[in-house]
């Protein structure tokens, strides 16, 4: 069993405030670039101690799920502000001023900082990046993300999908777009603050992916296929919520996953972007997830 | 006749107040900035402020007198401006919400979260039923009662925003949700009990305070209404168990949202005289006064047909971003609300939302254009009626 930290991590008090002075004029970019250098240090660092599998820099520096992509596009913008499903966090919404947009160079360190091991790296999915642009998600993989990831060094690309188990896309729309995409590392496919069941039921379990995500708060144990053949990257911190998870009912749940549901493979996970937890409840909620990892191997033993 | 301009809450706070509030020590761009702005605005006597913070150690002003002398400065910025209705620009509140849970029984700090790009905001939890500290905006108000040249209009968080901002410890389980596919009817059931708690507790004891005092328009800012798609009964209960009952001009400020969702379930808001509502954020800067010029617009014929007939505060000012709407621009903008409405009456100008994103110099110029659009809208319906008459 694994546990990993994908998606966008808080940024710390020390952060929130050195960002808060970039804005107002009263600080250097580079005083908080170096400031982020910390923050990612430190996030590195409690990774490893904690026996997390694959490192994650928190993407410290990325304004939303979609900036750095609509940015290093021609033919996407950063569009309105919009709010972030249910949240009170809000992103700039793709907005397409060409049918078919196209990466115009690989995203810049800032966005994939260099990390002293393995990695997983988190990116939109071709859905969720596709969403309100009129291009379709096949078009925006082929185009703007399977450029991002040539050449990409990581164990894992974790595509986030906020929005398909929220409308009334189909998984199968996904197919061709994630086909495009297997130009390198494994790739899973992380259905953020959903209830994945009617995703499942329609053939999630069967695309072109190495994992996927379910957020376990929203999705019922019984809804995960037995014998699922991938990786499950199991959404068990509930990201939205300040409420700590109790390790024991952690692991309680991933032995149930793997007895009652089969799960052969399995990964802890957040169920979405801990943003939206301040950073020490972050860092708590990981720190929890480590310990039903331990238990969870423990008691195997 | 004449558009009513109004401004919806927040502004920047005056460099001078924030590093003095921080108990830094303040250079000579925020003595220039308080001397400036003092002087451009008419601020009586802000020499006396001024003279004050160069003696250093903020010249022995404690906060609130610091506090006072923002929002005099902030006021006059508003009525300069142009504005018809105006308050302080929020400024002796930490920020909309903080403000709120921190006066109020029930809710703990839980750290910062991101609002958007650098901008934060302090989520609180609540962890016992809520109840009101003390009213929170009585002594703002009255000093601004003392001080305004202009009407008022107080704004005030809503019961929905503040229990949909917040994390739940409280009303919904704390444990067994993982892989139990809760249904959403006991969410729905545990946020209910939590907003109209709020509600009941601590914004209806508010307004009946500031009513008391004189309030004569309020403000029910509901930011987080749509959050949740399928909570707009909530949020509409909360409005109605606040507001109910009540004598005064009710308002609801919405922003950034998909408002096609607030349909129907608004239709029951009856107490709600104006909704004031963001819209340039996601129209085009061009010219025009057809639909198709106006995108950001599409959805104000909803609002025209609700059966109470509201008032529309009709948001003409993006406050995202620095740019300045002509006069012209908040000019089309206005035009095709009233074409859509058919009675001009209705239609009110205001920005999309609070303008504390933006610096003094961006929010005053925006809002200078704003009133001139609105008049420019005057002028063009008066030469219209005038053409139609002869």
């Amino acid at each position: 069993m694994q546990v990993l930290a994908p998606g966008i991590h808080p940024r710390s008090e020390a952060l929130v405030q050195a960002t808060r002075d970039l804005d107002r004029g009263r600080t250097s970019q580079e005083a908080v670039d170096e400031q982020v250098a910390l923050d990612r240090d430190e996030l590195v660092a409690f990774q490893q101690q904690a026996g997390f599998d694959l490192l994650a820099d928190g993407m410290l520096q990325w304004q939303d799920l979609f900036r750095p992509l609509l940015e290093a596009s021609d033919g996407l913008e950063p569009g309105p502000l919009t709010r972030f499903l249910d949240t009170n966090t809000f992103y700039r919404a793709a907005h397409a001023t060409s049918a078919l947009p196209r990466l115009a160079g690989p995203l810049a360190e800032r966005y994939l900082p260099p990390l002293p091991g393995a990695r997983l790296v988190t990116l939109p999915s071709p859905f969720a990046l596709a969403q309100g642009t009129g291009v379709t998600p096949k078009v925006i993989a082929e185009q703007v993300l399977r450029p991002a990831l040539e050449g990409l060094d990581a164990e894992l690309v974790v595509l986030a999908e906020p929005f398909l188990g929220r409308s009334d896309g189909a998984p199968q729309e996904l197919g061709e777009a994630l086909e495009a995409l297997a130009v390198g590392p494994k790739l899973a496919l992380q259905l953020t603050f959903c209830d994945a069941r009617p995703a499942l039921e329609q053939g999630l379990a069967e695309l072109p992916v190495e994992a996927i995500g379910i957020d376990f708060y929203l999705t019922h144990l019984t809804d995960v296929p037995k014998g699922l053949g991938k990786l499950l990257l199991a959404g068990v911190v509930d990201a939205r919520s300040s409420t700590l998870e109790d390790p024991g009912e952690l692991a309680g749940f991933a032995r149930r996953l793997q007895e009652e549901r089969e799960v052969e493979r399995l990964a802890l996970v957040p169920n979405g972007d801990l943003q939206f937890v301040a950073e020490r409840i972050a860092r708590e909620k990981l720190q929890r997830l480590a310990k039903a990892k331990t238990a969870t191997v423990q008691a195997a033993a | 006749m004449s558009f009513l301009t109004h401004e919806i809450g927040s502004l920047a706070k005056p460099p001078w107040l924030v590093k003095s509030s921080a108990g830094a020590p303040l250079g000579e761009s925020e003595l220039e900035h308080a001397r400036s702005w003092g002087e451009r605005l008419g601020v009586e006597d802000y020499e006396q402020l001024v003279e004050t913070l160069e003696q250093g150690q903020n010249g022995g002003l404690d906060p609130a007198e610091l506090g006072r002398w923002a929002s005099r400065y902030a006021l006059r910025l508003l009525e300069r401006a142009g504005l018809e209705i105006v308050y302080d620009g929020e400024q002796r509140r930490t920020e909309m919400y903080n403000w709120a849970v921190a006066h109020s029984n029930g809710f703990e700090p839980r750290g910062t979260v991101r609002s958007f790009d650098n901008k934060y905001y302090a989520k609180s939890a609540v962890t016992a039923e809520p109840s009101l500290g003390e009213p929170y905006h009585n002594e703002e108000f009255t000093f601004l009662q003392s001080v305004a040249n202009h009407d008022l209009k107080i704004p005030v968080t809503g019961a929905y925003t503040i229990a949909v901002w917040s994390y739940d410890e409280y009303y919904g389980p704390r444990s067994g949700r993982l892989g139990a596919g809760h249904g959403r009817s006991e969410e729905l059931a545990a946020r209910r009990e939590f907003a109209l708690d709020v509600a009941r507790n601590v914004i209806r004891p508010n307004l009946e305070s500031l009513i008391e005092l004189g309030a004569k328009w309020i403000q029910i800012d509901e930011p987080g209404a749509s959050t949740e798609a399928d909570e707009l009964d909530i949020f509409v209960e909360s409005f109605n168990a606040s507001v109910e009952g009540l004598e005064c001009y009710f308002s609801t400020h919405l922003c950034f949202s998909d408002y096609d969702l607030f349909f129907p379930a608004i239709e029951q808001m009856h107490g709600c005289k104006q909704f004031c509502v963001g819209f340039a954020n996601d129209d085009s800067r061009e010219l025009g006064r057809s639909g198709a010029d106006r995108p950001g617009y599409e959805v104000i014929s909803k609002f025209r047909d609700l059966p109470y007939e509201p008032s529309l505060g009709l948001g003409v000012l993006d406050i995202h971003t620095n740019f300045i709407e002509s006069p012209e621009l908040v000019r089309d903008r206005i035009l095709y609300a009233v074409e859509v409405f058919g009675d001009p009456a209705r239609i009110h100008v205001c920005p999309d939302c609070g303008l504390r994103t933006r610096s003094w110099e961006v929010a005053y110029e925006k809002l200078q254009n704003m009133v001139e659009g609105a008049q420019l809208a005057e002028q063009a319906l008066a030469g219209s009626t005038a053409g139609a008459a002869r």
